[in-house]
């Protein structure tokens, strides 16, 4: 893997922060990075790798900073980057968000996390929880040195500590699903998939072993079981607690949770879906005079469910001005700066259709730049509701003690990107 | 980045720092050491405080002794003879109870990088190797590969190696690998760990218990081990068949690559394997995070290479989202083109259509050219798309339009009229010089076609002046002295004017150059120079290669799961080894000194024999037979070509052509040499044999250019000698 340095940068390039594991490159080689970067953007052909000389930078962006990592070693990209996401999601876990004041405001921290995140260029530990026992932000209290070594560092169970006591115990289970959809300017569906995942809020005592029972088509064929709606999920991800050699055998969903907030599983259901919203939408534009849009949007889903916060984005010209509206219901909002009219309705009920006009002027001299065309953008959330029929039908709780705890469990339906290819603007 | 201040800031942080006031004061000490990281970050040089800070590591408060050890190793080396003071705490802290301090002080006596001090921590390590934590001994086993980085010609002490090889027995994962990683290092001389029998199993049981950085260095390491028997390479796959469809996309690159290697005897396994990861590399393509993504894309264009058929339903997992970024939106369009069959090829062009208007010019430019590269099986309905596209008068587009329907002529000459007819007319809408330069060698070439040529060359000949690209001068001049050979009476004139201007008062010597040259040529007669520009009008390996042929494994597997792949360019396109027409490349437009044009001046024009092939013994044969009608020729023809074909791949590329292969040296030797025979059709006998027998050398000095290029390839020059005998 072999990153030779990693360097967080603000969005003018200064170094923020930086450690040099390896000493293998030049420090000063970050200082050609922003001129690369500018040089590619400004060819349009900007790339997540980029040379200068022997030296590769690699790099991410995440909000307004640069997370790089130079290496001269023909090294192994996808580690690289999966390093990179990893850096953001311990800090994220670290800082709840992560952006140039968090790393400027918590610096120590941040070097203490490099320090253990990596050594001589291979990263070490790198699980957030297990962090998190030992490097903590009260740090910036005094204490003396603490003189336990977490047991988790060394333990068999390295995503738990043991110990762990709540008065009541509970686990929540979230499924949330988001549905992707493509449709062409034609109205057909191009491409559609569900991703969903499972996520657990436990609070647990002790070492509890969990089973978790889902409606798993291979399963209930395994069984023999052929009752009910059944889904059939591909490229399921689990968090590394589940013991994937069950999982292979007998697809059974075992773990000993970690404490607190975890994603235990994702999938993805590759099914054909129709857009839950439909959008219909007729844009007329009469160059140097007026643009009208007329948007019509149709709830497709069961009526007794409502899907709430439903946002229609549909992109307008950026020079158009003197907005106008007319909506059935929610409302409509122009958003110069993204070049959007944003119409918002707070719920909305199955099977009902609601109606956008909106009107802008445009000016008499033409824009001469190319436009693209953005697609009509939907996003919403149904609750207890997931569109793939997914459902958990048992989970089971055994701890040593036998004390009794209780599973709760919700469904939500979000979109993902619901992209409806407009017509010409 | 020193700013104005800095060495009052210096100052001030020294005064407190000396303080003993503040020294006794746990927090006041701490909080000034913090103020000095901040400023040391902030790209302050802070390094004159470096003996006050030696002080403060001495403390029982973890975090500040962190915030020491920051400040010290960045300084370090600025201050070698003060670092030995350092030492001493180290050592005291490296006997620490508090493992977690013992592992600190181990880790960053290693980060100081200083030669002078190996002495001092060569023991420390040695006792940390058997250190009761296991996060000190991950500490120390690293430490021995920094220490040997620090000076890499020292001798290799064995007893370390040792200790290192049965630390792989380690109960702690981490250790494991970074005993490992750690050898690596220090025996890279020898070529790395040695990896035997009883280690690659160990290695192998212990797989599970790594978390996924740990797993992809063990995979990679082991891609070194070759089984001893068939039974124990399928055991090894087989256990290896599950991280091969992981969810982590490294982890499944890493087995892949050891799956490729460890197979590369049969490679009818390595394509199950390859099949075997389509899914988790479909999901990989979806993965969220876009860098993730596009190095999917670059690797699955990598396995594309040897399994065209491999992704041809799932193209609709290539096709772009509006909001992704340009470097995965063009590699989904290379990736696309790939895919194309007679099944899904109209909703493919349909999808590419709308990516040529893409606000992003390079993008765009992707997409048109991607349909020309289509168009190379599907010509009208690409035509159809590429003409619609002229239509919409934008100047980038109609450019690239022009580039592409030149490329997509020049494989497939049957367009010709199509194309012809589509780029009249659009010469007023193309700025850049490579559309003109296209343009120019479109209407010189198929001139007599298109009616309204001599119109659109004078506008040209008549801006010659303010032409800027050399490129498109000197296309202009071979366009109008083709005219000219076709038709003479509209041409002449203007001929005349442009030939006048570049020879007398063009300053660009090349142009010049060339301006004479064909002035001298038209001396010469009519019939030389048509002799000379009279070029065909297609690539004439084509035709015969159909498709690409399917590359085997090898050839890619050792870039496999590196940077490699993510480089521009680094895998090649249909376009860079066969659409590439010397007659775009080269601005001079010399006689194509190429085989088969210079043979048939001498002879009739060529047509290898299409029937079977002769053997070698039969070929001989008939060359000792036949004294009588003795022709011999030599022709030397050079061309630079890439050194990296194996001979088994040229051999089936000749044969294609039906040129087979008599001999040729092992590879790697230099000079490198294979005799290629081959014998022509004869149409008026029925005896095949009485045609003409050719008879070559293909010759390799690997002297002659040796350019180093990036990646360090030897552009050598092949040599071609033909003898041909014709009975």
């Amino acid at each position: 893997m072999s990153a030779s340095a990693i360097f967080v940068l603000d969005l003018k390039g200064k170094v923020l922060i930086c450690r040099n594991y390896k000493g293998d490159v030049d420090m000063a080689e970050i200082d050609h990075f922003m001129s690369l970067l500018m040089q590619h953007e400004e060819e349009g052909l900007i790339c997540p790798v980029m040379a200068h000389g022997n030296v590769h930078f690699m790099w991410i962006k995440h909000s307004n900073l640069y997370l790089v990592a130079t290496t001269n070693k023909n090294s192994n990209a996808s580690l690289v980057y999966s390093f990179l996401y990893k850096l953001v999601e311990v800090f994220t876990e670290y800082f709840k968000e992560l952006e140039e004041e968090s790393i400027q405001d918590n610096f120590v921290v941040v070097y203490e996390l490099l320090d253990e995140l990596m050594d001589f260029g291979f990263p070490q530990t790198t699980d957030s929880k297990i962090l998190q026992e030992y490097i903590t932000q009260e740090g910036a209290k005094l204490e003396v040195a603490k003189t336990k070594v977490p047991t988790t560092v060394t333990n068999a169970v390295s995503w738990r500590s043991e110990g762990i006591k709540y008065k009541k115990n509970e686990v929540f289970i979230d499924v949330i699903e988001s549905i992707n959809v493509l449709v062409n300017a034609n109205g057909s569906v191009m491409s559609s998939d569900i991703v969903g995942s499972i996520k657990l809020k436990t609070m647990l005592s002790g070492m509890p072993e969990l089973r978790l029972g889902l409606n798993d088509r291979v399963l209930f064929a395994l069984t023999g079981r052929d009752k009910g709606k059944t889904v059939v999920m591909e490229d399921v991800k689990f968090h590394q607690c589940v013991r994937l050699s069950r999982f292979e055998s007998d697809r059974t969903i075992s773990f000993i949770p970690p404490d607190g907030e975890s994603e235990l599983m994702s999938y993805r259901i590759n099914t054909h879906v129709k857009p839950l919203i439909w959008i219909e939408s007729v844009i007329e534009k009469f160059s140097h005079s007026r643009v009208e849009i007329m948007v019509k949007a149709k709830g497709q889903f069961k009526k007794q469910s409502v899907a709430n916060n439903v946002e229609v984005r549909v992109p307008v010209p950026s020079d158009a001005d003197s907005p106008k509206f007319k909506t059935s219901t929610g409302h409509a909002k122009y958003v110069p700066e993204k070049n959007l009219v944003v119409w918002t309705i707070k719920s909305f009920p199955g099977g009902k259709e609601f109606l956008m006009r909106a009107h802008f002027g445009l000016p008499s001299v033409e824009n001469d730049e190319a436009e693209g065309k953005p697609p009509i953008t939907v996003k919403f959330e149904i609750p207890y509701f997931t569109v793939s029929g997914i459902q958990v039908r048992y989970m089971k709780i055994i701890e040593k003690s036998g004390y009794q705890a209780l599973p709760w469990v919700r469904y939500i339906t979000q979109s993902g990107g619901t992209l409806l290819n407009s017509h010409q603007i | 980045m020193p700013y104005i201040g800095s060495e009052d800031t210096v100052r001030d942080l020294r005064r407190v720092l000396s303080n003993p006031n503040v020294q006794s004061d746990q927090l006041r000490y701490r909080n000034t050491i913090l103020k000095v990281i901040r400023a040391m970050s902030q790209g302050v040089d802070v390094s004159g405080l470096f003996s006050e800070m030696v002080k403060a590591c001495a403390t029982v408060d973890i975090v500040q002794k962190k915030l020491v050890y920051v400040f010290l190793c960045s300084y370090a080396t600025l201050n070698p003879e003060l670092s030995l003071l350092v030492i001493n705490t180290l050592r005291k802290d490296c006997q620490d109870p508090n493992p977690m301090v013992r592992s600190l002080a181990l880790r960053n006596m290693t980060n100081l990088r200083l030669p002078s001090l190996v002495e001092y921590v060569e023991q420390p390590l040695t006792a940390g190797l058997r250190d009761r934590a296991a996060c000190v001994r991950r500490v120390a086993v690293l430490g021995w590969a920094k220490l040997h980085n620090l000076q890499t010609n020292s001798e290799i002490d064995a007893a370390v190696v040792n200790e290192l090889y049965s630390l792989l027995r380690d109960p702690d994962p981490v250790v494991m690998v970074n005993c490992l990683r750690a050898l690596e290092e220090i025996l890279r001389e020898e070529g790395g760990v040695a990896i035997n029998k009883p280690i690659t199993h160990h290695l192998l049981n212990r797989l599970k218990e790594c978390d996924i950085w740990g797993q992809c260095e063990v995979l990679r390491i082991l891609q070194r081990y070759r089984p001893q028997s068939e039974d124990e390479l399928f055991n090894i796959l087989s256990l290896l068949d599950v991280s091969l469809i992981s969810p982590h996309p490294p982890v499944m690159a890493a087995t892949l690559s050891l799956f490729l290697s460890l197979c590369s005897g049969l490679p009818a396994v390595g394509l199950a394997a390859l099949e075997r990861v389509r899914g988790p590399l479909l999901a990989a393509c979806g993965n969220t995070s876009r860098e993730m993504q596009f190095t999917a894309l670059c690797h699955i264009q990598l396995l594309l290479r040897s399994l065209p058929g491999l992704m041809g339903e799932h193209y609709k997992r290539f096709f772009c989202g509006y909001a992704e970024p340009a470097y995965i939106k063009q590699r989904k369009i290379e990736v696309l083109v790939e895919l194309v069959n007679d099944d899904n090829v109209a909703i493919l062009l349909d999808e590419l259509r709308g990516y040529c208007t893409d606000v992003n010019i390079s993008t765009a430019h992707a997409a048109i050219s991607a349909i020309g590269r289509i168009g190379r099986s599907y010509s009208d309905k690409c035509l159809e798309i590429l003409t619609e596209l002229l239509g919409l008068k934008q100047e980038h587009i109609t450019s690239a339009v022009v580039q592409t329907m030149r490329d997509l002529v020049w494989v497939c000459p049957q367009c010709s009229r199509t194309v012809c007819s589509a780029v009249e007319g659009c010469e007023a809408e193309i700025q850049d010089s490579q559309g003109r330069h296209a343009l120019l060698w479109l209407l010189g070439v198929y001139g007599e076609q298109v009616s309204s040529v001599p119109y659109t060359l004078e506008v040209f000949i008549d801006g010659v002046r303010s032409e800027a690209s050399v490129g498109v001068k000197m296309e202009l001049l071979t366009a109008t002295v083709r005219l000219f050979l076709c038709r003479p009476a509209e041409t002449q004139d203007m001929l005349g004017r442009l030939l006048h201007y570049c020879i007398e008062e063009e300053t660009n010597m090349c142009v010049s150059d060339q301006a004479l040259l064909y002035y001298r040529l038209l001396h010469c007669g009519i019939e030389e120079t048509r002799k000379v520009l009279q070029c065909r009008r297609s690539d004439p390996s084509l035709g015969v290669l159909i498709g690409r042929p399917a590359e085997p494994i090898n050839q890619w597997s050792y870039i496999f799961n590196t940077l490699e792949p993510l480089r521009p360019g680094a895998i090649e396109t249909e376009s860079a080894t066969i659409g590439g027409s010397p007659e775009h490349m080269t601005f001079d437009p010399k006689p194509n000194n190429d085989l088969s044009d210079t043979l048939s001046y001498s002879f009739a024009p060529l047509s290898l024999s299409l029937s079977p092939a002769l053997s070698p013994e039969e070929f001989e044969d008939l060359w000792l037979q036949q004294q009588e009608n003795y022709v011999y020729m030599e022709e030397h023809v050079q061309c630079p070509t890439i050194f990296r074909c194996s001979p088994q791949s040229l051999q089936a590329a000749m044969q294609l052509v039906n040129i087979q292969t008599l001999a040729f040296t092992p590879p790697h030797t230099l000079p490198w040499r294979v005799y290629l025979y081959t014998n022509t059709q004869n149409k008026h006998s029925a005896d095949t044999c009485h045609g003409t027998l050719i008879l070559g050398e293909l010759l390799y000095t690997g002297e002659e250019i040796q350019k180093k290029s990036k990646d360090e390839e030897n552009v050598g020059v092949f040599t071609y000698i033909f003898l041909a005998r014709r009975n």
